[in-house]
């Protein structure tokens, strides 16, 4: 048995599929900006700083993406700020999701044990170049892999911009049951293209943290 | 009396007075006071919790402390009194440019995992004392030839063994160019037949004339090498002297019981 319809709209699938890779790489981009900028701000900032950023942390992640999602489609036009589909799904998920790269972020700057701060400061290093030499690169390695993994669900959550009228893989998807009316051929074949881009990403993802071990 | 007739006394390189610091209710050191000249070798031993890594911690104010003063080479440490008394915290760069002229050499070496030997060693050098980059890895395999690892230098640390890590961390400490060095305990996580190759290496520094404050448990090593040995228990020094009068002829009852516990432990 072939696949006919699934075979047939497969091109039209992947056209989709390219909305959506554009959709999670700009996203992954702006959740890391503004996790790596929260995490700073929630490890090192003020008191009045770190209340700010817990106040956002708990507004973000008590609140369903999807209602975000339509917070940003149905209520940001009356205050006169009106947003295509694509700019708003990348805003709202780059900002939803830096919420939770920030604890990505944090946990790992937290995690190096203060014995290495001692050493960095003994040596005169001030907090910065302390930052940059010591506790980046270090913090990198360990962030890694929830890193990888809060990509994949990031990816998986761009299909809910379908719903605010984003085309993309899965309202391309959608559009082609209609037409050809095989509902599970076409499903499997959406489901499978998200696979194939999470899988390969778990695999570089596995890939780094084998390249990144202190012992060479 | 002549100008002859007085004892020659070394301009201090450190200078303790009424160092005190609590954590919470616990005082961990109280009315510390203890002068430490140029050139010379000071251990301090004492019981655990008694304070010693505390004091040291404090001298490159790795610690903060609620009482009293340090002066590094005629420099304050820290803090500085203002005009009307107070105490105010000195600015974080001028605390940072003190510290880089004190080495310190911790219980766990501290290395940095992701460099290797030479970067760890190179580092501070250029980035905080803008040292020119050949320069500081000339320094540098010159300082791995005095610890004995010069083959060691594209080495990650994780790869050494743990005398080799320290004595690393003693080239990365000494690359700064530090006017004293302090050493917490340095040989503490190390299987006894690592302890040393580390010990020698302190034993060279102290015998180029290094400003150093041993903070340590091998009492046979701080005879040797030490000038002065200070006894602290519960956050005061309690008895202080040369090793020979010190060892031999302890006058406090602490010190005699620190002393016999040591010797019913390790020799017998």
């Amino acid at each position: 048995m072939i696949p006919q319809a699934l075979i047939r709209n497969f091109p039209y699938l992947l056209r989709g599929a390219e909305i959506t890779l554009l959709l999670s790489a700009a996203s992954v981009a702006l959740s890391t900006i503004v996790g790596m900028i929260v995490a700073l701000l929630h490890v090192f900032g003020v008191a009045p700083i770190r209340i700010a950023v817990e106040i956002y942390l708990y507004l973000v992640r008590g609140v369903p993406l999807l209602i975000l999602l339509f917070a940003m489609y149905y209520v940001l036009p009356y205050t006169g700020i009106d947003l295509d589909p694509l700019t708003g799904g990348i805003l709202v998920i780059g900002v939803y999701y830096g919420a939770f790269m920030s604890q990505v972020f944090r946990a790992a700057i937290l995690s190096l044990p203060q014995s290495q701060w001692d050493a960095a400061r003994s040596l005169g290093m001030r907090r910065l170049l302390m930052l940059q030499i010591v506790v980046f690169p270090q913090a990198f390695r360990i962030a890694a892999p929830p890193f990888v993994n809060t990509c994949m669900m990031l990816i998986k959550s761009t299909s809910l911009v379908s719903i605010i009228g984003l085309w993309e893989l899965t309202m391309a998807g959608r559009e082609a049951v209609e037409r050809s009316l095989a509902p599970f051929q076409i499903f499997a074949g959406v489901a499978l293209i998200y696979f194939c881009m999470c899988y390969s990403l778990a695999w570089y993802g596995r890939y780094l943290e084998k390249r990144m071990q202190y012992v060479h | 009396m002549s100008i002859d007739a007085l004892p020659v006394v070394a301009a201090p390189m450190i200078d303790i007075r009424g160092l005190s610091k609590r954590f919470g209710s616990h005082e961990v050191l109280r009315q510390v006071s203890l002068t430490i000249p140029k050139g010379q070798t000071l251990a301090v031993i004492g019981p655990s919790g008694s304070g010693k890594t505390t004091m040291l911690r404090c001298i490159n104010l790795l610690e903060e402390f609620d009482e009293g003063e340090i002066v590094f080479d005629g420099s304050p440490i820290g803090y500085r009194r203002g005009p009307d008394g107070r105490r105010r915290r000195l600015p974080e760069r001028e605390i940072a440019t003190t510290r880089s002229s004190i080495g310190i050499v911790f219980q766990s070496f501290n290395l940095f995992p992701h460099m290797t030997v030479l970067r760890n060693i190179i580092a501070a050098p250029v980035r905080v004392k803008g040292m020119d980059r050949t320069a500081a890895e000339t320094l540098a395999r010159d300082l791995l030839a005095r610890v004995g690892l010069s083959d060691k230098a594209n080495e990650y640390p994780l790869r050494l063994s743990g005398g080799q890590q320290q004595r690393v961390a003693i080239a990365r400490a000494l690359a700064m160019q530090p006017k004293a060095m302090l050493f917490d305990e340095v040989t503490s996580a190390l299987d006894p037949e690592l302890v040393g190759e580390v010990l020698a290496v302190i034993k060279q520094l102290a015998e180029d004339g290094m400003t150093m404050v041993l903070v340590t448990h091998e009492m046979q090593f701080a005879r040797d090498v030490a000038d002065t040995i200070v006894f602290m228990a519960d956050g005061t020094i309690v008895e202080q002297g040369p090793p020979k009068t010190l060892f031999a002829n302890p006058t406090s009852d602490r010190l005699r019981a620190f002393l016999k516990r040591y010797h019913d432990a390790y020799l017998l």
